[in-house]
C-alpha cells in the first residue's frame, strides 16, 4: 500500500475561507477520537504499507503531546512507521519545541505550515489565530527540531489584498527558506464566512489582480529556486540544474501528493477522509461522534463508496494528471490505467494543441503554461 | 314565458366597483340561491377571476322575479368578460340583452374601464339603469358620481338608482327598474327560428355547451338547426337554463336565454355571435357577426424542453373553453419547440399564461408579444406579420402600418403632465382632455398597441400611485416606421430576441438588451460580442470578456469526487445549451432576460 492519510478533524477557530470537516476543540473528544484513530489504523495495519503518510486537518498540531504519544505508539505497534515521507499540517500557532521533537524521533519527515498571509490585517481577516511573529518563529522551532523538508503554505487574491501586499508576503516567505511552497488563490466556498461575505458584497473577486498574483507567485518562487511542478505547488531541488529526467519532480516534491495526481491508491483515516483502493472510492463519515460510534463497535465508519467503470477512472485519472506541469507520460499513464491516453483521447488533446493549451511530446502530454491556467477545461473534456 | 314578461340585460361597471355583488344580490333577492349559496363572487368561478376581479367566462342567469304589479318575470342576467380585450365577447353578450345596469362607485367616480365599456352598451342601442353603488362608504360623493355621469357619459343623474350590493340598499329599485325601464325582447319578424350564440364552453359529456339567446322562434330538442357562419347542420339534443347551475327545459321561447347542446366536438365549430336558425325554413343571419382574429401573440416555450407534449395537450385542453386563443407550432433556436400563439389581448395573454401555470402547473417561458403588421410589399400585395421572424428584407418592404388603439386614461390631476409624457415617450397622442371633477382628468389619446404590451399600465398605476385607470378600443391601423431589430451573439442572430420596433426606438431596446444578455451569458474562454443590429448596421454592442483561467486553486486525493461530480455537471449542462457560432449559452440565460 502507498498512502496513508489521515484527517484530524479540529482546529482552534475556523477560518473563514474554510470548507473542510473541523470542529472546535474539547479535550473529551479528541481523546475519543485518538482512540477511535487507532481503531481504524487497527482494523487496516494488515494492508497498510504506507510509503507515504499525510496528517491533514483540521489542524494535526492541535493534539497534546500526550495524544500524539498515544497515536504513534500504536503506529509503531502495528509496524506503520518507516515511511518514506511521512508529513504532519500545523498552525504556527499550535508548534512547540517538544511536539516538534516527538514528532521528529518518531520518523514524521516533512512539517507543512499553515502561514497564508504574513499581513496583520489579512490573517485577521482571514480568521487565523496566528501572528507574522508566530510563523517566523514557529519555521525556527521546526529548524531547531531537525526537520529538512518544510512546506509553507500561503494564500493569495484575500479579500482587500493589494499586489504590494502580497509581494511582501511572498518575498519574506522565500526568504524563510522552506524546501517547498504551496500557493492558492483564495476559494470561496459554500457555507464558509468568506462566502458569506462575497455574497454579501464586502468581498469582490478581482479576476486580473489574481491573475497578475499569480504570475508574480511564479516569478519570485522560480527566482527562488523553486521549481513548479503542480498548478499551485513549488518544490526545491538537492543540486542547482535540471530535475530528473524520469520524473520530471524536484527533489522535494511532496509524493504523498503526486500519488493523488497521479491516480494512485491511498487509504484514508479520520472522520471525513476519502480513500481510494482497487479503483473503489470510499469517504468515511463527516462527523466525529459518529465516526467514533462506528469504530468503537468494531465497524469502519464508512458513509459512502463509489465505484467507477474502468474508462470513466481513467478519464478521471487523466483529467486530474494534467494539473501536474509534467502532464501524463504516455506509458505510465498505460499502466496506471490500462488506456492509450494518445488514442482514447485523441480529439481532445488535438483540440487542446490546437487551442495552445497542450503539448504533445515524444513521449508525454502536458499542458502549457497557458493552458495550467484552464486545468478545469481541459479536465472537463477528458472526463467519460 | 311570454316575451312581454322577459327581460334580458347585463352589468356593466370597472373592476371593483361592485359588479359581481350586485350579481350575488340579485340572485339572492329574488330566490336563485339561497344565503347559503351566496358564496362570495358565484358567477367567477375561477381562482384567477377572484383574484383579479375580472370575469373571464360567463354563464347567463335565470331568475324569477314577482314585481310590485303583482306580475311574475323572467330575468336574465348575461354576465360579460369585464375587460375590452375581450370587447368582441363583450358585444355579442351585449346583443344578446335589451339593457344594462351600468354600475359606478360612489366613492370613485366613473373609470376608464366604465367609459369604455360603456361605448359598446350605447352601440347595441342598450337601455342604460345607471346604478351608483357603495353609497354606504364614508367617502360615497353621490352626487359627485351623478355629475360624471351626465358630463362624461350623458346620462341623467338623476335616473340613477343609490344602492349598496354590499349592505343589501337599492336591490329591489333595481328590480323593478329592470322590470319597468328595459324594454321586452320583441320577435323579429322573421319566418323563422333565430337564436344567437354569444358564448360555449365545454362539457366533457354533452360537447360543446352553446349559449343562445332566443330572438325569434323558438328552440326545442330533436330541431335540425343551422349554424349561419359555420354553414353546418346540427341536431338539438338539449336545451335549458342556468339557475345557476344548468336546467334543462323543454324549450326556449322568443325573448328567453339559456343553452342548448347538439353533440358538437369542437368549440371552432360554433364561432362567437354566430346565427342558429331552422335548417329546413332558414332566417336571414342577426346582424354584427364578426370573425374574431387574435391581436396579439407571443411564444409560449416550456422551460423544460421534455414538457412539449405536456404542454401541447395542455395548450388543446385551454382552447376548448377559450375559442378566441389560438396556437401553431413553432420552433426557435435558443429555446427549442413552442407555440405561437394568438390573444385578443393583453390581459388575455396574462390569463392563458397564468392559467397555464396555475391550473396546468406548467413551466413556461413567453418571447416578447408582438402584434400584427400589415405589410405592403413593393409590389402591392399585403401581407400580415405577427413573428418578427416573418419580416420581409427591407428592400422588399413598401410600407409597414401598425395597429392603433384608442385608450382612455383617467388619472389625478397632479399626474397629467407626467401621464402626458409617458404617453408621448410612448409615441402617443393626447386628442382631448376632460375634466372629470375637482381632482381627476380624462386623457383620450391614440396609441400603438405594440406601445401598450409591456409595461404601459403598470406605468401608469407607478405614475398616480394607483389612482389612474386606463382601458382602450381598437382604432385600426396607421402607416408607421418600423424596424425589425436582432440581437447577434458572435455575428449569428438570437431569434428569441429578434422584433419589430419603431425606428426611433430601436437603438434603446438594442441597448438595453444587449446589456442584459451580458450580464446573464457566462464568460467563455474567448471574448464574446453581443451586437444588437437593425437591417446590416450595427446600433448597439457589448463584450462579455474572455475568462483569464479556469482552474481550482487546491486539489488533493479528498476533493476529486466532488470536483469531477462538478465537472460532469458542467459537462452535461454544456450538452444543453445552445449554440451560437462558438458560444454555448445556457437556455437558462435566454429565460432570465426574457423574465426582465
Amino acid at each position: 500500500m502507498a498512502s496513508a492519510y489521515v484527517h484530524v478533524p479540529f482546529c482552534a477557530q475556523k477560518c473563514s475561507y474554510c470548507a473542510f470537516f473541523s470542529e472546535p476543540s474539547s479535550g473529551e473528544t479528541i481523546n475519543r477520537y485518538v482512540t477511535a484513530l487507532i481503531r481504524e489504523f487497527e482494523l487496516l495495519a494488515a494492508d497498510l504499507k504506507p510509503q507515504t503518510i499525510f496528517f491533514g486537518g483540521g489542524t494535526p498540531s492541535l493534539l497534546n503531546l500526550w495524544q500524539w504519544e498515544q497515536i504513534l505508539t500504536a503506529m509503531d505497534r502495528l509496524n506503520l512507521l518507516g515511511a518514506a515521507e511521512w508529513t504532519v499540517e500545523c498552525n504556527p500557532a499550535t508548534i512547540s519545541l517538544d511536539k516538534a521533537k516527538l514528532l521528529r524521533s518518531a520518523g514524521v519527515s516533512r512539517l507543512s505550515m499553515g502561514v497564508q498571509s504574513l499581513n496583520e490585517a489579512l490573517l485577521e481577516r482571514l480568521g487565523r489565530v496566528h501572528t507574522r511573529e508566530m510563523a517566523f518563529k514557529s519555521f525556527d522551532i521546526l529548524r531547531q527540531a531537525g526537520f529538512e523538508n518544510l512546506n509553507l503554505d500561503l494564500m493569495f487574491a484575500i479579500p482587500g489584498q493589494t499586489l504590494e501586499d502580497w509581494r511582501e508576503t511572498l518575498g519574506e516567505a522565500v526568504a524563510m527558506g522552506s524546501e517547498h511552497l504551496s500557493s492558492y488563490e483564495v476559494i470561496y466556498e459554500d457555507d464558509t464566512p468568506l462566502f458569506a461575505q462575497l455574497k454579501a458584497g464586502e468581498a469582490d473577486v478581482n479576476e486580473d489582480l489574481a491573475c497578475i498574483m499569480y504570475e508574480e507567485l511564479v516569478a519570485r518562487a522560480t527566482k527562488a529556486g523553486f521549481w513548479q511542478y503542480e498548478v499551485a505547488n513549488f518544490a526545491k531541488r538537492k543540486l542547482a540544474g535540471e530535475v530528473a529526467k524520469s520524473t520530471k519532480l524536484p527533489d522535494f516534491a511532496c509524493r504523498h501528493n503526486v500519488n493523488y495526481w497521479r491516480g494512485g491508491s491511498f487509504y484514508g483515516l479520520g472522520p471525513s477522509a476519502t480513500s481510494y483502493v482497487q479503483g473503489v472510492r470510499m469517504k468515511n463519515w463527516s462527523n466525529t461522534q459518529l465516526y467514533c460510534e462506528q469504530l468503537e463497535g468494531g465497524k469502519q465508519a464508512i458513509e459512502s463508496q463509489e465505484k467507477l467503470s474502468p474508462l470513466a477512472r481513467a478519464g478521471e485519472t487523466a483529467a486530474f494528471g494534467l494539473r501536474m506541469v509534467a502532464g501524463w507520460p504516455f506509458e505510465e499513464f498505460r499502466q496506471v490505467t490500462g488506456y492509450d491516453l494518445h488514442r482514447e483521447w485523441e480529439k481532445e488533446i488535438g483540440e487542446l494543441v490546437r487551442q495552445g493549451w497542450g503539448q504533445v511530446e515524444p513521449e508525454s502530454f502536458h499542458l502549457t503554461r497557458q493552458g495550467l491556467r484552464f486545468a478545469d477545461a481541459a479536465a472537463e473534456m477528458f472526463l467519460r | 314565458m311570454d316575451a312581454a314578461h322577459i327581460r334580458n340585460f347585463s352589468i356593466i361597471a370597472h373592476i371593483d366597483h361592485g359588479k359581481t355583488t350586485l350579481s350575488d344580490r340579485l340572485l339572492h333577492r329574488t330566490g336563485t340561491i339561497t344565503t347559503r349559496e351566496m358564496e362570495d363572487q358565484l358567477l367567477d368561478s375561477m381562482d384567477l377571476e377572484k383574484e383579479r376581479g375580472i370575469t373571464i367566462k360567463a354563464h347567463p342567469v335565470t331568475m324569477r322575479y314577482k314585481a310590485r304589479n303583482g306580475e311574475s318575470y323572467e330575468l336574465n342576467l348575461i354576465d360579460t368578460p369585464g375587460h375590452v380585450d375581450f370587447s368582441y365577447e363583450v358585444s355579442r353578450s351585449l346583443s344578446a340583452c335589451e339593457g344594462a345596469l351600468l354600475i359606478v362607485d360612489a366613492a370613485q367616480g366613473v373609470e376608464a374601464q366604465t367609459v369604455a365599456n360603456m361605448h359598446l352598451a350605447m352601440k347595441q342601442n342598450l337601455t342604460i339603469v345607471p346604478v351608483i353603488n357603495k353609497i354606504d362608504l364614508p367617502h360615497a360623493d353621490v352626487p359627485q358620481a351623478k355629475r360624471q355621469l351626465e358630463d362624461i357619459l350623458a346620462i341623467a343623474g338623476d335616473l340613477a338608482i343609490l344602492a349598496s350590493a354590499k349592505e343589501g340598499i337599492g336591490i329591489d329599485e333595481i328590480l323593478e327598474a329592470i322590470v319597468e325601464r328595459i324594454p321586452p325582447p320583441k320577435p323579429t319578424g322573421a319566418p323563422s327560428l333565430q337564436a344567437l350564440g354569444f358564448d360555449s364552453y365545454f362539457d366533457t359529456y354533452k360537447g360543446v355547451v352553446t349559449h343562445v339567446r332566443v330572438f325569434n322562434g323558438e328552440l326545442k330538442p330533436g330541431m335540425l338547426v343551422k349554424l349561419f357562419h359555420s354553414g353546418k347542420n346540427v341536431e338539438i339534443k338539449e336545451v335549458g337554463s342556468f339557475n345557476p347551475k344548468p336546467y334543462v327545459r323543454e324549450k326556449l321561447e322568443v325573448g328567453e336565454t339559456g343553452y342548448m347542446t347538439a353533440n358538437i366536438k369542437s368549440p371552432q365549430e360554433v364561432k362567437m355571435g354566430d346565427t342558429i336558425t331552422d335548417a329546413r325554413h332558414p332566417s336571414p343571419a342577426l346582424a354584427g357577426f364578426k370573425e374574431i382574429h387574435p391581436m396579439v401573440f407571443s411564444g409560449i416555450y416550456p422551460i423544460n424542453t421534455a414538457d412539449y407534449e405536456h404542454l401541447k395537450a395542455n395548450l388543446a385542453k385551454l382552447q376548448l373553453n377559450d375559442s378566441a386563443f389560438v396556437y401553431q407550432a413553432e420552433t426557435s433556436v435558443a429555446l427549442g419547440f413552442g407555440f405561437r400563439c394568438g390573444f385578443l389581448g393583453l390581459l388575455h395573454l396574462e390569463i392563458v399564461q397564468e392559467r397555464l401555470r396555475r391550473e396546468y402547473g406548467m413551466d413556461i417561458i413567453a418571447t416578447y408579444p408582438s402584434v400584427i403588421y400589415q405589410i405592403t410589399l413593393t409590389d402591392g400585395t399585403v401581407k400580415p406579420v405577427d413573428n418578427p421572424a416573418y419580416l420581409p428584407e427591407p428592400t422588399y418592404i413598401g410600407k409597414i402600418e401598425e395597429p392603433v388603439v384608442k385608450a382612455f386614461v383617467i388619472c389625478p390631476n397632479e399626474y397629467i403632465g407626467d401621464m402626458m409624457a409617458l404617453i408621448t415617450e410612448k409615441r402617443g397622442t393626447v386628442d382631448h382632455t376632460e375634466t372629470l371633477d375637482s381632482r381627476r382628468v380624462m386623457l383620450t389619446s391614440l396609441l400603438p398597441l405594440n406601445e401598450i404590451l409591456i409595461d404601459f399600465h403598470d406605468r401608469i398605476k407607478s405614475i398616480t400611485r394607483g389612482y389612474g385607470s386606463m382601458d382602450y378600443e381598437y382604432a385600426g391601423y396607421r402607416e408607421s416606421d418600423m424596424v425589425k431589430l436582432d440581437m447577434l451573439v458572435n455575428s449569428e442572430a438570437v431569434d428569441a430576441f429578434s422584433c419589430i420596433v419603431h425606428r426611433d426606438k430601436a437603438e434603446g431596446r438594442g441597448r438595453a438588451l444587449a446589456a442584459k444578455l451580458k450580464e446573464v451569458i457566462p464568460r467563455q474562454q474567448y471574448a464574446v460580442a453581443i451586437q444588437a443590429a437593425i437591417g446590416g448596421k450595427v446600433v448597439a454592442r457589448e463584450t462579455v470578456g474572455a475568462l483569464r483561467k479556469d482552474v481550482t486553486a487546491k486539489c488533493y486525493g479528498g476533493d476529486v469526487t466532488r470536483k469531477r461530480k462538478l465537472l460532469e455537471k458542467q459537462k452535461e449542462g454544456k450538452k444543453r445549451m445552445k449554440s451560437f457560432g462558438s458560444v454555448n449559452i445556457p437556455q437558462e440565460a435566454f429565460i432570465e432576460v426574457l423574465k426582465a
